[in-house]
Parts: C-alpha cells; sequence; structure tokens
C-alpha cells in the first residue's frame, strides 16, 4: 500500500506498535431504523459542520451492538464523511463508548474529589470484591461491568454510581453488596434514581 | 497595511494587524519557546510553553493564542513568568524519555533547546515514566512507509495531527485515549501513507515521529554543510535544502544526508513531497556513471562498453557524428529530458542551429514522464502531474513540447524515423533519474537491431538505454551543477552545486559545449554563468533577463545558513548552536531575582 513507485514497504521489518486495538468486528451498518434516526439527526447541523453528529452517530451504533467495533467506526466514519481516525479519537476520548462488549448494568463509580473524600475508593473495592472482577472487567454472569469515570456532577450527593444512564446516590461501601443484590433480583426497579428526578 | 504597537520586555515593536504575541516576539528576535505553533498550520495552545504576563490581563497568557493589540504590554523575562514557564517545562518532561544521545533529533530538538534555556535545574520526578509499546528499541515502532513512530518521546502538541488534518487533507492520526494515556495514533495501527508524510519528521518538535530515511544515520553536529537548492523531481521546483555529510570517511562516499524543504511562500510553503524528500541516493548510487564509456566494436551488441578517457572519446564522438550526419545533417537527433537544466538546453539549441540552420530546434524531441499521484481531494500541497523541471524552459526556448506541464510529451515522430531507418545517430541527453525520459524501449531495440547505427547517451546512471548506446558520456544529477529551471508557474529558479561530480563526471553544458566545439561551432562560455549572461542577453525583457543575478550558493556552514536563511525552521534553527550556558537551568536570569547557585553539590562517597 505504499504511494511511492520506489518505495517499498516493508512493515514486517520493523516493530509493530503495542497498543491494543478495538476489536474489529463483523460487517457492521446501521439497521433501517438507526439509519432513518441518523439521517434525520444530521439535518439538524449546517452541511459543513456535518461532524457534529458524531456523537449520535457512535451511540447509534453502541446501541445496535452493545460496544463499537472497528467495522462499526468505520461505518460512521462513512457516515460522517470524516477519517476513521477521527472516530477513534472521539471514541477512545468518551467513557461512555465501550470497545468490548459490556454487561447489562454497566457500574460508572465515580473517583473524582468529593466521591473520593467520602470513600469512592472502598466502593470500587466493595463492588469488586462482591463480583469478583476488577475495573474494566465483566463479571461472569454478563451481567455488570464496572468502570472508573471523574466526576458525574453529583458532588452534593457523594459518593455517586452511576449505572447505565441513571444515578445511584449516596451509595456507601457497606450498602454495596445489598444494591448489587437487589439489581439482580429486580433489575431496573432497584435503581433508586436522582433525587432531582424523586423530588418533582 | 493597519499596524499595532506594543511593548515587549520593554521593545516598542510594531507589526502588521492580527499577528500573535508570539509572532511579534519571534520578529523581534525576543525568544519566547513554542511547540505546538508552527507558522504552516493552525493555532492550538496545547503545549502552554509560550505563556506571557500581559499587564491588565489577569492570568499568563499563551502567546502563540492571544493577538496583538495596540498599547499591549508584555513581559517574558520577568520572575513569574520564567517560574511558569518552567513548571511547564517540568511537565513535558515528566515522561519524556532523556535517550537525547540516542534520539536522532537530539542536537536539533527544540525540546533539548528549550529545555535547557527554559527549563528547571532538575526534575522532582520520582516514578516511572510512562512507556507506550515498550522501551528502547522497542519504542520505535512502524508508522507508515516513511516513518517511525516513538510515542514515549511524543508530547502531544498536535503539529502532526493538524498537519495531516489541514495540509495533507486526509485527517490519518488522531490522539487514541485521554489524560495521561493520550497518544498519536493512527486507526488499526495502519500508519500514515500520504505522499507528503515526510514533512511530520520537520514539524514534530521532538524525535517522536523519524523518517525511516534519515533514522540512524548521523546526528546533526556531523552534517553542518547546507546547500540552498531546489527540488528537480517534478515541475512544481519545490525550494530545498541539501544537508552534506562533514565526514566523507564515514559517509563512506555518499555526501547527501538529507533534503528539507525551504520556506518558499509562492512555490512550496513550508513543505515538500516524499519523492523529492527521499529520492535522492540515485545521485550517488551504484549504478552512476563516472567515466566516458566507449563500444569498441561499431556492430551492435558485439563488445561491452569499456571505460575511456575524454581526450579519447572526444574525437571519436566528433568522426562518429559527423560520418552520421554527412548526407543529411538532419538524420542526426536529439532526444532531450526535461531534466535539463535551461543552460544545457539553450547551449543544445546553439548546438543544433550551429549545425542545422535556423529551424534547428526541429532536430530535438524533448521528452518527459507523467505519474498519477493519489492525494486526498482537499490538500493544500498538491504534487503536480510532470515528473521533470524544465518543460517550461524547453518551451521558452522555443523546443516542440507539445501540451508542456499539462500533457505527455510526443515521441511519435522521432520513433517512427528512427524505426524507418531515417535517422543515423540519435544523441539522448538524460541527467534525471533512470526512467525519467520515459519508455525508450523502442530505441534500445532499434540499436540493438542495427536499425539506429549510432546511439550516444549523455547521462548521469548506467540505465538499460545507456548499456545499449555506443557512446556514454558522464554527465552531472541536479545537486552537482548549478543550472536553472521554469516551473510550472513560470518561476524561474535556481539549483546549486552542493557536491563535486563524482570520477570524471562533467558538468552537462561543458560536455555539450566541448560537443560543438569539436564539431567546429563557436561557444564562447567558460563558466555556466557566461551561458546564463548569453541567455539573459538574448532573452531580454523575461524572467531570463536577471538569469545570470541569480543566486547560487555553496555549502555554507549550517550556522550561517540557519541565520540567513529557512524562516520556516528557525524555531528549530536559533536555538541550535546557540551559545549555551555550562550549567542547564540558568540561562534566563529572573529580573529582580538573585542567581542561583550554581555549583553542583558533591555527595560523599560510602
Amino acid at each position: 500500500m505504499s504511494f511511492h513507485p520506489k518505495m517499498e514497504y516493508a512493515p514486517a521489518r520493523f516493530h509493530k506498535s503495542a497498543r491494543t486495538l478495538p476489536d474489529p468486528g463483523g460487517d457492521f451498518t446501521y439497521t433501517a431504523e438507526n439509519q432513518a434516526k441518523f439521517d434525520a439527526n444530521v439535518q439538524r447541523y449546517p452541511p459543513d459542520q456535518r461532524k457534529s453528529a458524531i456523537l449520535y452517530a457512535l451511540y447509534l451504533a453502541q446501541r445496535q451492538q452493545g460496544f463499537l467495533t472497528r467495522a462499526a467506526m468505520a461505518h460512521v466514519a462513512g457516515q460522517i464523511r470524516c477519517t476513521t481516525a477521527d472516530v477513534e479519537d472521539v471514541v477512545s476520548y468518551y467513557t461512555m463508548f465501550y470497545t468490548k462488549p459490556v454487561g447489562t448494568y454497566v457500574l460508572n463509580v465515580c473517583r473524582t474529589l468529593s466521591c473520593a473524600l467520602l470513600g469512592a475508593e472502598r466502593v470500587t473495592e466493595a463492588i469488586s470484591e462482591k463480583l469478583g472482577i476488577k475495573v474494566g472487567e465483566t463479571d461472569a454472569s454478563g451481567m455488570f461491568t464496572l468502570i472508573e469515570v471523574e466526576c458525574l456532577g453529583a458532588c452534593d450527593r457523594a459518593p455517586v454510581v452511576m449505572v447505565n444512564d441513571d444515578w445511584e446516590e449516596r451509595l456507601a461501601p457497606e450498602q454495596v453488596g445489598e444494591f448489587i443484590d437487589h439489581v439482580r433480583a429486580k433489575g431496573r426497579a432497584a435503581f433508586t434514581g436522582c433525587h432531582l428526578h424523586k423530588e418533582k | 497595511m493597519e499596524t499595532v504597537t506594543l511593548t515587549i520586555d520593554g521593545t516598542q515593536i510594531t507589526v502588521p494587524k492580527g499577528r500573535t504575541v508570539l509572532q511579534a516576539a519571534i520578529e523581534a528576535g525576543i525568544s519566547v519557546p513554542y511547540y505546538c505553533y508552527h507558522p504552516g498550520i493552525s493555532i492550538d495552545g496545547s503545549c502552554r510553553v509560550c505563556i506571557v504576563k500581559i499587564e491588565k490581563m489577569g492570568k499568563l497568557q499563551t502567546s502563540c493564542s492571544t493577538v496583538c493589540t495596540d498599547g499591549m504590554v508584555v513581559h517574558t523575562r520577568e520572575a513569574d513568568v520564567v517560574e511558569a514557564r518552567a513548571g511547564v517545562f517540568e511537565f513535558l518532561l515528566l515522561n519524556h524519555p532523556l535517550d537525547c544521545p540516542v534520539c536522532d533529533k537530539g542536537g536539533e530538538c527544540p525540546l533539548q533547546d528549550f529545555s535547557y534555556t527554559f527549563g528547571p535545574a532538575e526534575s522532582r520526578m520520582d516514578f516511572p515514566r510512562r512507556v507506550f509499546d515498550g522501551e528502547g528499541v522497542k519504542a520505535d515502532v512502524d508508522f507508515g512507509p516513511t516513518l517511525m513512530l516513538n510515542r514515549n518521546r511524543c508530547i502531544l502538541c498536535t503539529r502532526c495531527v493538524r498537519f495531516m488534518k489541514e495540509v495533507d487533507g486526509d485527517a490519518q492520526i488522531g490522539i487514541v485515549d485521554r489524560g495521561a494515556g493520550s497518544e498519536i495514533a493512527t486507526f488499526e495501527e495502519r500508519g500514515v501513507h500520504s505522499l507528503i508524510s515526510g514533512n511530520l519528521m520537520d514539524v514534530c518538535p521532538v524525535g517522536a515521529i523519524l523518517t525511516k530515511d534519515y533514522r540512524f544515520k548521523t546526528r546533526p553536529w556531523d552534517n553542518p554543510g547546507v546547500v540552498d537548492t531546489i527540488c528537480t523531481l517534478c515541475s512544481k521546483g519545490c525550494n530545498t535544502s541539501a544537508w552534506l555529510k562533514a565526514k566523507p570517511e564515514w559517509a563512506r562516499g555518499s555526501q547527501l544526508i538529507r533534503m528539507t524543504p525551504r520556506f518558499n511562500a509562492d512555490v512550496n510553503n513550508y513543505w515538500m513531497c516524499d519523492i523529492g524528500r527521499f529520492t535522492y541516493h540515485w545521485a550517488e548510487g551504484d549504478t552512476r556513471l563516472r567515466k566516458p564509456m566507449l563500444r569498441p566494436s561499431t556492430s551492435p551488441g558485439q563488445a561491452p562498453l569499456e571505460p575511456a578517457a575524454w581526450r579519447d572519446v572526444e574525437p571519436k564522438l566528433r568522426d562518429r557524428i559527423q560520418d552520421a550526419g554527412s548526407q543529411d545533417p538532419a538524420s542526426v537527433r536529439f532526444l532531450v529530458s526535461a531534466h535539463a537544466s535551461t543552460e544545457e538546453l539553450y547551449v543544445l539549441k546553439q548546438l543544433v542551429e550551429g549545425l542545422l540552420g535556423n529551424d534547428g530546434a526541429r532536430a530535438v524531441t524533448v521528452t518527459w514522464t507523467r505519474s498519477d499521484k493519489r492525494q486526498p481531494e482537499g490538500t493544500k500541497f498538491k504534487v503536480p502531474g510532470t515528473d521533470a523541471p524544465n518543460v517550461n524552459g524547453a518551451k521558452d526556448l522555443g523546443f516542440e513540447v507539445g501540451p508542456g506541464n499539462e500533457g505527455m510529451p510526443d515521441l511519435t515522430r522521432l520513433r517512427t524515423d528512427v524505426e524507418a531507418g531515417r535517422v543515423k545517430a540519435v544523441y539522448v541527453l538524460d541527467p534525471g533519474p533512470d526512467g525519467s525520459i520515459g519508455d525508450v524501449s523502442w530505441l534500445v531495440a532499434a540499436r540493438r537491431s542495427g536499425t539506429l547505427p549510432l546511439l550516444v547517451v549523455q547521462g548521469v546512471l548506467m540505465t538499460e538505454l545507456a548499456a545499449a548506446a555506443d557512446i556514454v558520456l558522464p554527465g552531472t544529477a541536479w545537486v552537482e551543477k548549478d543550472g536553472i529551471f521554469t516551473n510550472d508557474q513560470g518561476r524561474v529558479q535556481a539549483s546549486s552545486r552542493a557536491i563535486a561530480p563524482p570520477g570524471e563526471a562533467r558538468e552537462d553544458w561543458q560536455i555539450l559545449v566541448s560537443v560543438a566545439r569539436s564539431l567546429g561551432l563557436t561557444m564562447p562560455y567558460e563558466t555556466s554563468n557566461d551561458v546564463r549572461r548569453a541567455l539573459a542577453t538574448s532573452k531580454p525583457g523575461t524572467g531570463y533577463a536577471e538569469a545570470d543575478h541569480l543566486l547560487f550558493t555553496r555549502p555554507v556552514p549550517a550556522r550561517n545558513w540557519l541565520q540567513a536563511s529557512n524562516p520556516s525552521e528557525r524555531w528549530k534553527w536559533d536555538f541550535l548552536f546557540q551559545d549555551l550556558p555550562p550549567v542547564k537551568g540558568h540561562s534566563v536570569q529572573m529580573e529582580g531575582v538573585p542567581a542561583q547557585e550554581t555549583s553542583i553539590p558533591l555527595k560523599p562517597v560510602g
């Protein structure tokens, strides 16, 4: 794949990068429904600012197959009309894009200041212990994935854990075991949710 | 032009409106360090080392992204600026390996030089450095056909990312991950595949991106000779600098060490393509012609070519050309590469006009090649299709060039005449690299079969065509002679003699002059400048009228060269040969702060 007629490219002669690449994945295209959603969304931006739709485009892809593969990134790049490197740039920057399969419930433990002061590390440890997984791993049942993230913006109710799209506020380390059992038993109904929504 | 006046470090500076404080400081010769700023790409403000204090602004400002306003008062040497800047340097060096002695950028590395000048005396870091890919040799990973990447050295200035996005037009490089894990990467680790990828080594302010061609080859202080010249591999005519190795005994015969672009806003800006950057080895390659050669037997394919002395070759050449042209002078034909300089073409024109009269130019066929260069649509650096530098020069001198730079040369007339046996001799002038005169297998076949009785090749390399010739004359490549070339914009530019021709090779205009003289023509030229002067006189009122005033540079010490030329690289070079103080970290004296103790504390042994 060399462009220069006289410059041969022999990559085998050189060290390869040790970077862990996202899963290549099989063929990926949006479902008709997602394609329609994307086409509608991209209309919201001026034609020369098409790249603005990239987050939405990636969420669609992630919802479609649970996580983002290289094939999915390439498909999104084609849709957005940017390069694949641009897409990977965005995907790898945000913690809410997953490049490997995740469990039904993704536990995002906040580790920024307020939460850290109120024992976020112990929350992580308790989850780890309960599920037998390390940060970034998914448990054997495929139900839970543990991730550490930066500030979730709920410092007044620290320590906070975000489970999928819901906050779980003031989750003391000792309550973690019980909470996980509840989620196992009751699913989404076990979430206490954000106090702002409750107080309304 | 609207201007604004500001004060930097007590000096009043007037700059055009819209300049940033950093640009104003650079122009005024006030050294402010910077990494992410590059004059050829957009402003980013990510490296933070160019911070300055601006009165009436609350915090320290990045000078690269602050536009000058009237009456602005800027300080770059006050204690808080110096201290904050040293802090930034300490952070930049947190994870940067101290492998300067083995790094190819060492000696011309802005991180090295600026850290010495502005950085703290020592780092307080006592934890292991972040490592990607591996340490030592394993840190260098493949980054496409021309490049190697060392992520440990990267300071994430994102110049390469912006270069690919803005200049190349295909954003192949991105920053993967975030925070401390950020790294420069291409999708799937494919590497950079671009016709202008070599510029990434120039824009990289550290040794993170290196070209495979230059890697492990030399150290910058070993090649202090630099020559300003131009690239002659296509019709664009990029302004370049040829770097020469100082010690030939180390170079084992090869003196050219690299080609780098030289700023010219009208032609190539700060860039050059990989074809020009990496295709220079042929000039000093093994197939180079060093001595004239003769085939003892006149029947084709009988005896091999044998080296001969010029004094033996010249009379033979004269006899055989006269012999071939004895019945009809027009049966001696010339095939000339558009790699020939305008001087050579001018002498040739006088030669053919001397032999054939005013329509002598009809005996000359100018040839070149074109190639398809795949580049992204939005690229700002377009490499033209024509692979020869002087099609316009030939056109200006009245040679038939058909569609010129826009198309292919038309060799059919010469070919039909040769194949029909109407041509008694073909004299080829081919000072370009192998293959630059296009497909001439028909000419080789004609000579081998005897249809063509005489083939003379004046060239640089032992090409297939030269191997089939009866007489081979060693000419010179573009780095070995002063020559002028007219690029596709019609701009007359000069290439300079950087190195001596190898062996007994002669400058091509000299060979043509001696051939002409041996044929009885008057050629009053002793130096190539005589040719240019004659050319200038013959074409008053054109670009050529200035031809004899063009500047041809000789190898100059890089120090002088850096001071006099190449503003695009001055950010790098200003610091290269600066007299640095012997002790690290004390070159910038803070105002109002006593000089620090410079003695190195000795640790008691045991």
